[in-house]
């Protein structure tokens, strides 16, 4: 009878009108929409609320651009947006009349988000206004305290699918003040380069001669005047990063920069006060833009992607305190003290280490080690902070503060404080220091030359050698060729925090992984099925019984099975032991052993890591299915090509079950180790490293953020790119995980094109010192070799890196 | 020849407008986001339509 059944039709289902995704069997109607189809109520409240204002223009702009609505709509949730010093802390503006905060929402993904976001006035009139900022997908809303409240709001966010992220690290923040330096700096230089260049013009061409003897005093001081701006607005970062550089004995490339713009600036300067010529103001503000577009170039960031997040960009900004008597009210996470008795509520984060004192502890700790199964807890045992209850509320007692927990003591590890870590040594700040010392040795040797013959020259050689010396086309060969390769690695959906980063990555010489989320797939799963095998209708009967129950293994199952469309008759769940229900006839149970009625015999090992789920038809048990994590496609080859070249390890909170496996996988000479702490992980990565070895490391959960910091450069792998990803230096999709051989390579390439392009700026530096020493470096000739030398190397290098990301088809 | 000047000091004036009308941009924040406008002029203008058939909202 069953098999009748069996061939049912390859689902040809309806889109959700709101969500997009697949309608059940029956879509739900809307009494005055009976043409649309929604897959659950809370798409189709959705529907309603944005129907009765008047905003369904929101699936016009669109197709299905609604966030699916999980419709566990928890009372009191949003209760602490009320307490005064939460709003205190949230509120960027405050008055009776007017509040302002920016939320963050990583969910808006489209235009229709941007136009429903920019429309919430007409949802709530209290909100005055609200603005997208799409690229840093904040929201900036004012509303009208009088009319409304902030609860209301995010309550409001909530119900349409936008629920802002408010954690504990946005408390106290302030809204991104935005990197207006640089242009401000880029404006004042790019108006005196033209003016300057305007008046200097007549210089050079002898027709003029005349008009330079009238007007040539006016001429160099109104470019004086210009070029005094660019002096002490533009060019204040390079004098001040060469000095933080000094301060730390340490001689950047900003050194010899400072070194050869002061020489301009002072020997220009000087001619046009004692009416010698023009000075060289063209060629300083000239050099001064040119480099501050270098900058530019370099700083493109990726502004919704965050890599500086620690813990506090995960936990809760309020809790649920149980005061003596049993009554609740909302404190402040910051304010939990030991001692204190909390209640934490359904997909509620535990703030702090504490004991569970009453109900069935279900801990997803998926963010924290990134294992996708919840860990069953019983009373009077300790739950580390940052897992998610999954379930019924439970009551615990606070055993450490929220800075002091197992987990988040790992940030008052040294290697967090970001003063601590030595400036970069760059391939850039190597060669500059070097030509420091050689363009003063030179600059001496010319005086030394010109001196008994003619002080005057010997002056003249000695300026022009410093002047030279600026290393503007060296300073630009690293920006340019890493911003084109931070763009070309970002389309390839691999965000480095800045282009600092690729040189790390190409001189790295060894890879660490994690193991859990890392080289595991937490949503696909591998299910292998032990006992005789299922006939597809059995199957099919399982993954319809699977699919009604929101546990995370039945999840899993149901995905791993083929997808069916049996009715299930009296769907029965209970608790932390299996599911029921009966399909064409026959009762299928699922769930633990115990539950389907399996063999005692066929208990499983207690050490055994794989979860298994049991089966039975009509009573009769029918054996179980093992639910293995699913390693990420094309793992093998990625392995395979890092392998001949970088020494791998593997790192894992979890025991050794799968040891072998992996030990096939990295290669006998791989260093595989289990059962490590967040602490160990980072020990291990700091003994690389005192090895002398460039390490990275490749991981995703918050136990992974003491390794990622230490190590010269942490990669951060993540399904969502917006969702939570621990400090690091690098974002990496899992689905380009297969393509980090090939990204790393093209590092390396990028790494030789900045070297490529150093020796093409050290022609022109020789060209320039040559006729330096002889005293013939005269304004017109520094006119002409400062621009071609630095638009040849902006050109050289970005077309190189170009070059090496087609070969490699990146 | 003395036209010069007067030249010099307008086409100044002009550079110096254009360079405070650069640094009000950047003070107003519009070179903070250059995305979301590109995808909001886009959007049709309907309040006047819609405040007519919704008269509370």
């Amino acid at each position: 009878m069953s098999v009748a059944l069996a061939p049912a039709a390859p689902p040809t289902r309806t889109a959700c009108a709101h969500c997009g995704d697949a309608c059940p069997d029956e879509p739900l109607h809307l009494a005055a929409e009976p043409a649309l189809p929604f897959c659950c109520t809370g798409c189709r409240a959705v529907y309603e609320l944005l129907a009765a204002s008047n905003l369904c223009t929101y699936y016009r702009l669109d197709a299905h651009p609604g966030q699916k609505i999980k419709d566990l709509e928890l009372p009191g949730r949003f209760d602490y947006l009320d307490s005064e010093e939460v709003q205190e802390q949230l509120l960027a503006f405050r008055s009776p009349t007017l509040a302002r905060l920016t939320f963050q929402i990583p969910q808006m993904h489209c235009a229709s988000c941007i136009w429903l976001l920019e429309n919430l006035f007409k949802l709530n009139p209290g909100i005055g206004a609200s603005r997208v900022n799409f690229l840093r997908k904040e929201l900036t809303v004012s509303y009208h305290p009088a009319d409304t409240s902030l609860k209301e709001v995010v309550q409001l966010l909530a119900a349409v699918g936008y629920e802002p992220q408010i954690t504990l690290a946005e408390l106290g923040a302030q809204p991104h003040p935005g990197n207006r330096r640089l242009y401000y700096q880029l404006g004042v230089a790019a108006f005196a380069f033209g003016n300057v260049m305007l008046l200097a013009l007549p210089e050079y061409f002898s027709f003029t001669a005349q008009l330079q003897s009238l007007f040539g005093r006016f001429f160099g001081g109104l470019s004086l005047l210009l070029a005094l701006p660019v002096l002490l607005v533009s060019a204040r970062d390079f004098y001040r990063s060469a000095g933080q550089g000094l301060r730390q004995r340490y001689i950047n490339l900003d050194f010899p920069i400072s070194l050869g713009l002061t020489a301009l600036f002072v020997t220009s300067v000087f001619e046009v006060v004692t009416g010698h010529g023009p000075g060289y103001f063209d060629s300083f503000t000239g050099l001064v833009f040119f480099m501050l577009i270098g900058k530019w170039v370099q700083q493109r960031s990726y502004d919704a992607l965050r890599f500086d997040r620690d813990f506090t960009s995960y936990f809760p900004v309020a809790v649920t305190l149980l005061g003596p008597g049993g009554q609740e009210h909302t404190i402040s996470v910051k304010e939990l003290r030991p001692g204190q008795r909390i209640r934490v509520r359904h997909q509620e984060i535990v703030p702090a280490d504490a004991v569970l004192l009453r109900g069935a502890g279900q801990i997803d700790y998926s963010f924290v080690s990134g294992e996708s199964e919840p860990v069953p807890k019983a009373a009077g045992e300790i739950i580390y902070a940052g897992g998610r209850q999954v379930g019924a509320a439970v009551e615990l007692e606070v055993v450490r503060e929220v800075s002091q927990g197992y987990l988040t003591q790992l940030w008052n590890n040294p290697v967090f404080q970001k003063e601590t870590r030595p400036t970069l040594e760059t391939y850039a700040n190597k060669v500059g220091r070097y030509f420091v010392g050689l363009t003063l040795l030179l600059a001496l040797g010319a005086v030394a030359y010109w001196y008994p013959r003619s002080p005057q020259m010997a002056l003249r050689a000695f300026t022009s050698v410093l002047v030279i010396a600026c290393p503007c086309a060296l300073s630009l060969a690293t920006p340019f060729a890493l911003g084109a390769a931070l763009r070309v690695l970002g389309r390839r959906k691999f965000y480095l925090k800045n282009s600092a980063v690729v040189e790390t990555l190409g001189r790295a010489d060894t890879i660490v992984f994690d193991k859990t989320g890392t080289l595991t797939e937490v949503q696909r799963t591998a299910v292998d099925f032990m006992g005789p095998a299922l006939s597809p209708a059995q199957q099919q009967a399982v993954a319809a019984v699977a699919r009604h129950s929101t546990h995370p293994l039945s999840q899993r199952l149901a995905t791993a099975l083929p997808g069916s469309l049996l009715p299930v008759a009296g769907f029965a769940e209970t608790p932390g032991q299996g599911i029921s229900g009966m399909v064409a006839g026959v009762l299928v149970r699922i769930g633990a052993a115990a539950f389907t009625g399996a063999a005692p015999a066929a208990k499983p090992e207690p050490a055994a890591a794989q979860a298994r789920v049991w089966v039975s038809f009509d009573g009769l048990a029918a054996g179980c299915f093992v639910l293995l994590n699913a390693y990420r496609e094309g793992l093998p080859e990625v392995l395979a090509a890092l392998g001949r070249r970088y020494q791998l390890a593997v790192l894992s909170g979890d025991n050794d079950a799968e040891r072998e496996r992996l030990q096939q996988l990295f290669g006998p000479r791989a260093e595989l180790r289990f059962h490590q702490s967040p602490q160990a992980k980072l020990d291990y990565i700091a003994r690389l490293r005192q090895q002398g070895r460039t390490v990275v490391m490749v991981g995703d959960g918050l136990n992974d953020a003491g390794a990622l910091q230490q190590a010269a450069a942490g990669i951060a792998v993540t399904d969502v790119l917006t969702n939570f990803s621990p400090a690091c230096d690098a974002i990496l999709e899992a689905g380009s995980l297969a393509q980090l051989p090939t990204l790393l390579a093209f590092c390396r390439a990028a790494l030789r094109v900045v070297l490529a392009t150093f020796v093409l700026s050290f022609c022109y530096n020789a060209v320039g010192l040559t006729l330096a020493v002889q005293g013939r470096f005269t304004p017109i000739v520094s006119a002409i070799l400062m621009p071609v030398s630095s638009l040849s190397v902006m050109v050289f290098a970005t077309l190189l890196v170009r070059l090496a990301a087609r070969r490699r088809r990146l | 020849m003395t036209i010069i000047f007067l030249l010099i000091g307008i086409s100044l004036a002009v550079a110096l407008t254009f360079l405070g009308a650069f640094l009000w941009a950047v003070r107003s924040g519009q070179y903070e986001d250059d995305y979301t406008p590109s995808v909001r002029m886009l959007f049709d203008d309907e309040t006047a339509a819609e405040e007519t058939g919704q008269p509370t909202t």
